[in-house]
Order: C-alpha cells, then sequence, then structure tokens
C-alpha cells in the first residue's frame, strides 16, 4: 500500500508521550464537560457522573484500573505490529478470538478449577489471539499481501464464525442473555480488593509494556525491528533477520490481543458475550496513538479511555447523557492527537491575519495611516 | 423467478451500495490518499437520508445524503492537510465518531438507539413486471435506489476515466509535483476527490436505507472495507476494482441464498466471503510478487 504515509503510530505527531497524554487529558476533560452541558436535561448530574463518580471511592477506581487492562495489551499489540510497518486491523477479531478459547477450555477442557485452569485459559486465549493473526501473517510471508486487508478480512471472518458458536453450539440456554455458560469461579481471577473487580491483569498489562519498552529501547531485536518498520530493504543490508520481520510481529500482536480477550472472560465478565469486543481493536489504535507508540506511556493512555467509558455509562445512568457519547469523545481526542500543526505554520497564519487586519484598519482610516 | 435469475437480483442488490463506494474508494487512490473513512462515510450518508428523509421526504434525503457525506469527506481531508495529521489517524477517527454521533443523533430524532422504521423511505420496484424477460429479466428486479447507486457509480467512473478532472486526480497520485509545476492545484484536486468519494458513500447509504425502509444502527455492516479491499484486489484499475465488488458480490448473496436451507448456519455462512476473499487477496499478491515489481 505504497500511499499510506503512515509507518508509526508514533509518527503521526509532533509531540512527545507526556504531551501527547496531557493534550489527550485536556482535550477529553474539556470535551466530556462539553458533551454533559449540551447532551443533558440535568448537566450538574452529568458532570458529577463524569468526573466524581468514577473515583468516588477506592472500588469504583480500582474497577476502572481493571477495565484499563485489557485495552493496555491490545494497544501493546498495536505497537507492536504498527512499528513494525504491519497495519494489522484485525485486533477485535483476535481479541474476541482470544476471549472465545478461554471460555471454551472452560466449557470443553479437563475441567477442574485454580491457577492451572486459569493460566490454561490464558494459554488458549493466546493461541487464538496468535491462530486469528496468523493467515494474515502468513500471507505477509509468503505472499508480500497487504496485512491492512487481510486482517480486516479474517477478523471479520472469525467474529462471523465466533458469533455463530457463542448463539449457537455453545450458548448458555438457561439466560437470556447470549453467552456461553458462566465459567466456574475458581477458574476465574482473582479479585485482589473486593468490591472493587480489581484482579492481578492490570499488573500483567503493566509488566508487558515496560518489557516492551525494554525490548524497544535497549534491544538489538527492538532496534530490528524499529528499523524494518521504516526501511525494511535497509534492515535487511544490516544484516537483520527480515524475514522473521515478515510475519513475528503480527502473530505476537495477535496473542497480545488473545491475552486481553483472556482477561475480560477471566476477569469481570466471566464468560464469553455474543458481542464482547465491542470495538476494543479499534480504541486500541486510539489509545496507541494517544501513547505515542511508547509501551511505557499505554497504560495511561488505556486509563484515560477507561476513565471515558466508565464516565459515559455513569453518566449515562445516573442522567440522561446518551452512552455512545464516550465513544465520540474518544473518536474527537484520536482527532485532536492526530494533528501536529508546526509553530512556523501558526505563525505564518498568525502573520497573514494581523496583515489583513492591518490593512482592513489602514482602509478604514485611511488619514491615520502612516504608509 | 427461478434460481439463478433470484440469485442474480440478489448480487445486483449487494453490489449496488459497494460499487459506487468502490468508485469513490478509487478516485481518492487515484489521488494519492487512502480514504480509510469510507465505514464511516457510508453510516453518515445512510443517517442523512433516513434523518432527513424522514422529515422532508426522499428527494430530500438523498440530497442531504449525498451533501452531508460530501462534506464531512471534505472536511477530514481538509483537516489532515491544514493539521497535518495522518490520513490513516483521520479516517480511523471518523470511522469511530460516525457510529457514535449517529446512535446520540438518532436518540434525537427517531427516539430509538435501534432499528427506526420509517414510512416512504421504502424504494419501489418500478420494472418489476419486466422480471419475467427471459435471459434480461434479473436486470429489472431492483430497486430504484439501487439504479441509482449504479448510475452514481457509473458517473464517478466516467468522470475518473474521460473528464480532465479525472486527468488530474490520477495526475495528482503519480507525482504530485509536476502537476503543480503545470500549475494545477494539487489541494484542490485532492479534495474534490474526497469530495467524489463522499458522494459515491453518500448514495450506497441511502441506496442501504431505501432497501429497507429503515435506519438500522451500523448498517455499512463492514462495505466500506470491502470497497477498499475491492480496489486493491482489482489492481487500482476501474474495471478490476467493478469486477472485485461483483465477485465480493456474488459470494455474499450465495452465502445468504444458502442461509434458507435449515442446516446452514448463517453466521458461518456470512463468514465464508471474508476468508475467500483473504485469501483471494494473498493468492493475487503471490502471483504479483512472482512477477516482480
Amino acid at each position: 500500500m505504497p500511499q499510506l504515509s503512515l509507518r508509526t503510530v508514533k509518527d503521526t505527531g509532533g509531540s512527545g508521550a507526556v504531551r501527547r497524554l496531557a493534550l489527550a487529558l485536556v482535550s477529553a476533560a474539556s470535551l466530556a464537560a462539553l458533551s454533559a452541558a449540551l447532551l443533558s436535561a440535568e448537566p450538574l448530574t452529568a458532570l458529577r457522573a463524569f468526573f466524581i463518580a468514577p473515583f468516588y471511592s477506592p472500588a469504583t477506581f480500582l474497577s476502572m484500573l481493571e477495565l484499563s487492562a485489557p485495552l493496555s495489551l491490545c494497544a501493546l499489540g498495536v505497537i507492536v505490529s504498527f512499528r513494525a510497518g504491519h497495519f494489522s486491523l484485525g485486533g477485535e477479531g483476535q481479541a474476541y478470538a482470544g476471549a472465545f478459547a478461554a471460555a471454551a477450555l472452560a466449557f470443553f477442557g479437563p475441567g477442574g478449577s485454580g491457577n492451572s485452569a486459569t493460566l490454561g485459559a490464558m494459554l488458549a486465549a493466546v493461541l487464538a489471539g496468535g491462530l486469528a493473526a496468523a493467515i494474515p501473517a502468513a500471507g505477509r510471508r509468503f505472499a508480500r499481501a497487504d496485512v491492512l486487508l487481510t486482517s480486516i478480512l479474517v477478523s471479520q471472518g472469525f467474529i462471523f464464525v465466533i458469533d455463530w458458536a457463542i448463539a449457537g453450539p455453545l450458548r448458555d440456554t438457561t439466560g437470556n442473555l447470549i453467552a456461553m455458560p458462566a465459567l466456574p469461579s475458581g477458574m476465574l481471577l482473582k479479585r485482589l480488593a473486593a468490591p472493587s473487580t480489581l484482579t492481578i491483569a492490570p499488573f500483567v498489562a503493566l509488566g508487558l509494556c515496560l518489557a516492551l519498552s525494554f525490548y524497544f529501547s535497549r534491544t538489538r531485536s527492538g532496534v530490528a525491528h524499529d528499523l524494518y518498520g521504516r526501511n525494511r530493504s535497509f534492515a535487511a543490508l544490516q544484516g537483520f533477520n527480515v524475514r522473521l520481520l515478515d510475519w513475528l510481529p503480527i502473530i505476537v500482536a495477535g496473542m497480545l490481543h488473545g491475552l486481553a480477550g483472556a482477561f475480560m472472560v477471566l476477569g469481570p465478565r466471566g464468560t464469553a458475550i455474543r458481542g464482547m469486543s465491542g470495538g476494543i481493536g479499534w480504541s486500541a489504535i486510539g489509545a496507541a496513538l494517544v501513547a505515542g507508540s511508547n509501551p511505557v506511556a499505554v497504560p495511561f493512555a488505556a486509563l484515560l479511555f477507561a476513565w471515558l467509558d466508565s464516565g459515559a455509562r455513569q453518566a449515562a445512568v445516573l442522567s440522561d447523557v446518551p452512552p455512545d457519547a464516550g465513544l465520540a469523545i474518544k473518536a474527537v481526542v484520536i482527532l485532536v492527537i492526530s494533528a501536529r500543526p508546526s509553530w512556523s505554520a501558526i505563525q505564518t497564519w498568525a502573520k497573514g491575519r494581523f496583515a489583513r487586519h492591518g490593512a482592513r484598519r489602514s482602509a478604514r482610516r485611511p488619514g491615520r495611516s502612516i504608509a | 423467478m427461478n434460481g439463478i435469475s433470484g440469485l442474480l437480483v440478489d448480487t445486483l442488490a449487494f453490489l449496488a451500495p459497494l460499487i459506487p463506494v468502490a468508485a469513490g474508494g478509487l478516485a481518492t487512490e487515484y489521488a494519492g490518499t487512502l480514504n480509510i473513512a469510507l465505514e464511516g462515510l457510508i453510516l453518515a450518508g445512510a443517517f442523512s437520508y433516513a434523518a432527513v428523509g424522514s422529515i422532508l421526504g426522499p428527494p430530500a434525503g438523498i440530497c442531504a445524503a449525498l451533501g452531508m457525506t460530501a462534506l464531512l469527506a471534505m472536511g477530514a481531508d481538509w483537516f489532515s492537510r491544514k493539521a497535518r495529521a495522518d490520513s490513516f489517524v483521520v479516517g480511523l477517527g471518523v470511522n469511530m465518531l460516525v457510529p457514535a454521533a449517529t446512535s446520540i443523533l438518532s436518540l434525537a430524532v427517531f427516539n430509538t438507539k435501534g432499528v427506526a422504521v420509517i414510512d416512504g423511505l421504502l424504494a419501489g420496484r418500478p420494472f418489476d413486471r419486466a422480471v419475467q424477460l427471459p435471459g434480461i429479466g434479473f436486470l429489472f428486479g431492483l430497486r430504484t435506489s439501487d439504479y441509482l447507486a449504479f448510475a452514481l457509480a457509473a458517473l464517478v467512473a466516467l468522470a475518473l476515466a474521460l473528464t480532465p478532472f479525472g486527468l488530474r486526480v490520477r495526475a495528482a497520485g503519480m507525482s504530485r509535483n509536476s502537476l503543480k509545476m503545470a500549475g494545477v492545484d494539487t489541494e484542490k484536486v485532492r479534495a474534490g476527490a474526497y469530495a467524489v468519494s463522499g458522494l459515491a458513500c453518500g448514495a450506497a447509504g441511502a441506496a442501504l436505507v431505501a432497501s429497507v425502509g429503515a435506519w438500522v444502527p451500523n448498517m455499512s455492516a463492514g462495505r466500506g472495507w470491502i470497497a477498499l479491499v475491492a480496489v486493491y484486489l482489482g489492481g487500482k484499475r476501474l474495471g478490476g476494482t467493478f469486477a472485485a465488488s461483483a465477485f465480493f458480490a456474488v459470494l455474499l448473496s450465495i452465502a445468504t441464498r444458502a442461509q434458507a436451507l435449515p442446516s446452514a448456519p448463517a453466521e458461518l455462512l456470512m463468514a465464508a466471503p471474508y476468508f475467500i476473499t483473504a485469501i483471494v487477496v494473498i493468492i493475487g499478491s503471490a502471483r504479483k510478487s512472482r512477477r516482480g515489481p
């Protein structure tokens, strides 16, 4: 896809991760306040729901932290594939495949509970995510097929298949929810601070963020990964194993998305629900963009998005703000973050404005004009 | 209507909202940019047609669908140029913003976030009586909105292939600097390509709503992505893009027809076209890479 100028998410903005996060926070807070004021008949209640309710108690904050973990992992997956120049847009299907595999292992697996069963479910999810990414990866490796196209097609195909499995043969027919049977409680991740839903997931995500940061900044493989993303031929000339990088980042990204799916199932939800991935693949690209493709900044970006989701949900429950306000705000934040007007361009524009303004004033008052 | 004739009518009905989008995607591709926002633009067109059409009638709805999507596409292009934002990310933002915005607006306009059936928006089948004609009868089984979508796709194709505007758009994609040196404003050419892309998506969105007479959330259902795939599968040529769109429409209509079989799960059948197309993309890429650059 030669016309696609985006090489890495990092390259899409001019500022660093901290400035980018600050800009995202300010714009998200402003937009949340604006939407509460414009979309609600009870703006004060909506504002409280957006800004206070998610932080009202340690339990609500810790639950929000838990909500951010799958998004962090998906954003890491995006960074891994995008920094290698593979624009995989199949995260949605990969996370859904991971969630399904974790729940299916509980359904069909050897049974049991405890850490080994939980780890088994996580492993199944990681493998399923990798499997969902395998076709685009193989297409890239053996046919130089465009990952953007193949990943979205395969992801959509997987979503249909999993929808069928959850709504059909594996559906729990005892309830109205289109979902698989609830996982045994012994298989779920232990809650670390009840009544919040906090589990070990945010800490695993944080650990992986740090590990990936180390990989990209301190290892030869990380340098090769980045270099490959910028110029494959140059990376090959430097002696790096470009054939490995043709497919491995796509698979690793799929595995990270799969793990995110496992945390959704083994965490607060407790089972695989039809459509449970709910746009996480797209939000993850936004979170990676807000983080400036820096793995260390990913937890903060994911937390920001989790706050928007949580705040919008609270605002919808406590007032009359539409629940989709959170998604709309996320979209606008992505647009704001993508902009990178240079100072010179702003100065040129401002000079032009002043010059035009000055000329108009001179034209209105010719007697007082110096020129 | 026999089996094959019915399958052909279904294929054309699937093709109607797909082919203008593919033509629109090709317009921006010719201009040298990838318009990833096709999916969101179709949805914006569908909602504009449903919302305005429900109040002022279908003709006003069609004008709103075409106008709104053209403006949205041009706005996205303007933003990415002026703010030096990557068009890929801007497209992604548009694709996220439109479903959320239509959901919020749907609550205000139709009092529901879900499906809204709208009286008077279901397009009729003007040539229904001619369906029985042997051999060519299937051409007459479509709705008015489908014929309009085909007409718009043909107009876009003609504009790209035969007009000075089309020539400039293609030149902008090949060498922007050369076009600049020839005294042509390349930014205007690119904005024009985006406007064409928006118009095409608007027509597709209106055709979708007119085919069921209702607004359905997320009714674009991946057509923007399929159109994008068709552009690349067709080798970024008009004929190839239209052939790839037809290929996908055939697969979808076969999958839909197969749902009539009691033992065939609908979701699995709907998944098949996506996997098959992915494999076709990979095989096509393999053949291309074997031929060399």
